[in-house]
């Protein structure tokens, strides 16, 4: 393709020199090669179809949907790709030019540029991922709150109903898509290969392009407010056939966003499967892995069999929009519950994929600051087990009144009541964990603890929509939304801040502000209780979600929920001033703040471009606190590792 | 483990599950029970939820007395005892959750099976949904149709659901009853009244841009009432006097929920409002009587400005018989003037 021949015509261009600057710079991989190749591609695509119109002699010519996806949706971002230089390697290596030498300068950061290009350092995409999702939490946070100006008052009309339908649709999709999966990836980036004491992951080049899908989802589906019509409107589920043929130009946005999206969680699993079943130290068997290991060992298995199902719904939903097939179309033999039963037997797992992550790093850092091993590791990481393929025989409890065959609901009822149990026994053996230990309570454990006890909350609720009856009262009611926030803020999102938190002295080499981190957790702590709890209330009272009006008895109810939220929303605040003043110019942190015992924290703050001096020999369990002389690895001294403790506060 | 610290959690866990409890009970959680499913759907509910309360009084306990008994002093580095796990313990919390779910499986099915049966009397009414209006038709009464879903009392209903266009949810908080409408598929659901009132219908699956103002209502009559009322509906649908009819086309298909209409006591606001329609024509430039006609039949054919397109249905050319629809141009026409 055209990338494929410029590349290497790029790369014989660029001798030493005034004027090789200025081609550098244009023909170089970078933003500006990114740019006109965007550019580029896009008017490639825009001719293709404009002249495939042409020779078919269809009417009109210039039809905006099929434009507007091959030219915007799908050429441009992949000359965006070529541009930024994702594909050099491989571009070279598949025409037979010689690649360029191995000389390691597209891997690691030296400096804050290094963090704005193709980088094939998976702590350096660890971070990259990291502060994109961050930004997109942001932005996905300010549109929920938009929603609440809405829905302050009864009656308002603060925004035209397009727009509200947008804000919440693109709110669901930015968090889900854009903040909750990719920041378990991020952190996972970051910590899974320095855990298995390897020097990165097995695939880096691969690893830097899943990275680079993420920012085109995410400008794709903010930009959809842009489009003539309006955002997306159809909620993140996108049912057909709303969605499917009854939206305007903003839909496709969504559908090939999440291809985009999908694409990259695939490539990363994959990544993480191959990286953690090949290159793990000597001596660290399974039975020997941190549970955040396994933790994503279990959800990229989820994610490599699940993911391609949400593609294929997305896939012939848009296909149904563009090109006028029948998937889901009733008029014409389609099924719209098709659509329903494909998309749920993602997005179900889905839902284990925005939690098992987060598992991993409560077993990381509530063993930590209890200064405890993990309580019955073995049954820790069985239950994830468990729940990878329990969590494949659930999906159907989402459409328990969609209209589906209705023995379905049993059987499916049991499954999901069932998926309680392994859940339970990874909450029971934290609590075990911290039974009778030392605990410190630095903000990663608050924020384990409020894990803790809102995901408690959560999962009882999830049990009372398990039960048929239940859900056929309050299903597609705040108290769904009630529940999902419980789960996915008080669940996953309290993880990804301990998370960030814990290994932050890893990351940047220097500790965050512990007063700060404290009255961020307190902040989100109460606004988020103060904002969800409410809303179990007004779902079984009967308010319908997804509506931009409502009954005048829950005004009272709304008021005070839109206010909590602010309130959860500049906590937010307090978090990102934390990072960025402590980012750059907290006291420097030393190799192994928490005296923790897993391989990560064995080496320099922040670690080596390639980790490990020598690969380190595992010779025992990651958390034996308290038995003495235990070890769960034996490193090399490493000469950067020496200097760190020497400067070390 | 020491007594003491028996005791202690106890009286954590016991203080806990009060206050679950005291929320559970001092809160008006559900709406009041206006038939007979919704009786047995409330058992479930509170069976449930009085198990939740115990699990989360023993969690909390646990987790509120490590907290307080288990924090390190400040300068304290030591580790905690090397305890690897409890073979006992583990199985015990394997298997009474367990034993819990499955009570809860089969409770839940149990009322799922009686909320499913049929009674032999059964009444049927034919749901039609459609961006964004309800339409209840009573196929024994010669297929009536009603923008009210008319109810008599202790009889049960079979509600049959069918959608025109995208997928809508038929939602009545009172009856805790919830089912999709799909296009392509009728849905059904069974309802005994049991108290006499008035419930709002609401469309509980998101349906496009009016989805919030989707919304009918509910209401539960005495049998005699019903049968009374029935009767008028019929007669004044077969009305031969064009006023009579065409009012009551007006009120059946649901046009008072987006209309303004004085003649109906119609004040809708989501559409134009219906008593300006002649001035609306002359800003249409069209003769008043086909403009009428054209903006039931095609509502896009010309949009009042200000007010959104492909918001009001555009099934009405079929939905209505040529009867009803000429009765309607001709009571909008006369209520207009």
């Amino acid at each position: 393709m055209t990338a494929a021949t410029l590349d290497p015509h790029e790369h014989q261009l660029t001798p030493a020199g005034g004027k090789g600057a200025v081609r550098r710079l244009l023909l170089g991989p970078g933003f500006i090669r990114a740019a006109w190749m965007f550019c580029l591609f896009g008017a490639i695509g825009f001719g293709l179809v404009v002249v495939f119109r042409w020779w078919g002699g269809w009417q009109p010519l210039f039809d905006m949907q099929p434009i507007t996806l091959v030219s915007l949706l799908v050429a441009g971002p992949l000359g965006f790709l070529a541009g930024i230089g994702a594909f050099d390697y491989w571009t070279y290596y598949a025409l037979g030019f010689p690649t360029r030498a191995e000389d390691h300068s597209g891997h690691g950061a030296r400096s804050w540029r290094d963090y704005f290009r193709v980088n094939t350092d998976h702590k350096v995409i660890g971070v990259q991922y990291l502060v994109t999702t961050i930004f997109f939490f942001m932005a996905g946070g300010f549109l929920a709150m938009m929603v609440r100006v809405q829905l302050a008052r009864p009656g308002s009309h603060f925004f035209d109903p397009q727009t509200y339908n947008g804000l919440f649709s693109v709110h669901a999709s930015l968090m889900i898509f854009l903040f909750v999966i990719p920041a378990f990836a991020g952190l996972a980036n970051f910590v899974v290969p320095l855990m298995l004491g390897a020097p990165d992951m097995a695939f880096p080049r691969l690893n830097a392009l899943s990275f680079w899908l993420l920012p085109i989802a995410g400008i794709m589906m903010l930009s959809s407010f842009l489009v003539p019509g309006g955002a997306f409107a159809c909620g993140w589920t996108g049912y057909a056939p709303l969605c499917s043929s009854h939206q305007p130009l903003g839909a496709i946005f969504f559908n090939q966003g999440v291809q985009w999206a999908g694409a990259s969680s695939i490539m990363t699993a994959l990544n993480f499967l191959v990286t953690i079943i090949t290159m793990r130290a000597p001596g660290l068997t399974f039975w020997r892995m941190p549970l955040l290991v396994w933790a994503n060992f279990t959800t990229s298995l989820l994610v490599v069999i699940a993911t391609p199902f949400i593609a294929g719904s997305q896939f012939f939903s848009m296909f149904d929009h563009v090109m006028h097939t029948a998937f889901f179309d009733p008029n014409n033999g389609g099924y719209p519950l098709g659509y329903q039963h494909i998309f749920w037997f993602y997005s179900h797992p889905a839902v284990y994929i925005m939690m098992l992550p987060g598992f991993g790093i409560m077993s990381e850092v509530i063993s930590v600051f209890s200064r405890k091993p993990i309580f019955g590791y073995r049954l820790m990481a069985l239950s994830l087990m468990a729940i990878v393929v329990l969590g494949f025989s659930v999906w159907a409890h989402h459409m328990f009144t969609s209209g589906m065959s209705s023995w379905l609901r049993v059987p499916m009822m049991v499954t999901t009541l069932l998926i309680a149990v392994p859940t339970g026994i990874k909450i029971f053996s934290w609590i075990a964990t911290m039974w009778e230990g030392k605990l410190h309570f630095n903000t990663p454990m608050l924020f384990a603890l409020g894990f803790l006890s809102m995901f408690v909350i959560g999962g009882l609720s999830g049990v009372m929509l398990g039960a048929v009856p239940i859900d056929i009262h309050v299903t597609d009611t705040y108290f769904i939304v009630a529940h999902l926030h419980y789960v996915l803020f008080g669940g996953s999102v309290f993880t990804i801040f301990a998370g960030i938190y814990y290994w932050f002295p890893k990351m940047t080499g220097r500790m965050y502000d512990e007063r700060l981190g404290k009255l961020h957790f307190w902040l989100t702590f109460v606004g988020f209780n103060l904002t969800f709890f409410p809303m179990h209330l007004l779902g079984t009272e009967g308010m319908p979600r997804r509506v931009a009006d409502y009954a005048p008895k829950f005004a009272g109810l709304n008021m005070f929920i839109s206010l909590a939220s602010f309130g959860l929303g500049a906590s937010v605040l307090v978090f990102l001033y934390n990072m960025i003043t402590s980012w750059k110019n907290g006291p420097i942190a030393p190799a192994n703040p928490w005296r923790a015992l897993t391989l990560e924290w064995q080496v320099s703050s922040p670690p080596p471009i390639f980790n490990f001096d020598e690969i380190p020999q595992v010779v025992g369990s990651p958390y034996e606190y308290g038995v003495p002389g235990a070890q769960h690895a034996i490193l090399a001294p490493s000469p950067a590792h020496a200097v760190e403790e020497v400067t070390a506060p | 483990m020491r007594r003491g610290s028996i005791a202690s959690l106890l009286g954590i866990g016991i203080v806990s599950g009060g206050i679950a409890a005291a929320v559970a009970l001092a809160v008006p959680w559900l709406p009041v029970s206006a038939s007979k499913e919704a009786g047995r759907i409330d058992f479930v509910f509170w069976f449930v939820v009085t198990i939740c309360i115990v699990i989360f009084a023993v969690v909390s306990a646990a987790i509120l007395y490590s907290v307080v008994v288990f924090r390190a002093a400040p300068d304290d580095d030591s580790d905690g005892p090397p305890i690897h796990g409890h073979t006992g313990l583990e199985i015990a919390w394997t298997i009474v959750p367990t034993i819990l779910v499955t009570a809860i499986g089969i409770v839940s099915a149990i009322v799922l099976s009686r909320d499913d049966a049929l009674a032999k009397n059964a009444l049927r009414i034919d749901v039609v949904a459609q961006q964004f209006t309800w339409t209840f038709k009573y196929p024994d009464a010669n297929g009536l149709t009603s923008a009210t879903l008319m109810l008599p009392k202790g009889r049960e209903v079979q509600l049959r659901f069918t959608s025109r266009d995208v997928i809508h949810a038929f939602f009545v908080p009172e009856f805790r009853e919830n089912m999709d409408v799909v296009p392509g598929l009728t849905t059904e659901i069974n309802v005994t009244p049991t108290r006499i009132g008035t419930y709002p219908v609401i469309c509980n699956e998101l349906c496009g841009l009016g989805h919030a103002t989707m919304r009918s209502t509910a209401v539960v009559m005495t049998p005699v009432a019903f049968d009374t009322w029935l009767k008028g509906q019929s007669k004044a649908v077969t009305s031969p006097n064009p006023a009579t009819a065409g009012a009551a086309v007006f009120t059946n298909n649901g046009c008072a929920a987006c209309h303004t209409l004085t003649a109906s006591k119609a004040t809708g606001k989501v559409g134009p409002d219906l008593d300006k329609l002649p001035a609306y024509a002359q800003q249409a430039k069209q003769p008043l009587a086909s403009f009428v006609r054209t903006s039931i039949t095609d509502p896009n054919a010309y949009v009042q400005p200000g007010y959104p397109k492909n918001v009001m249905p555009q099934t009405f050319g079929t939905a209505l018989s040529k009867q009803q629809l000429d009765a309607l141009v001709t009571y909008l026409i006369n209520s207009s003037k």
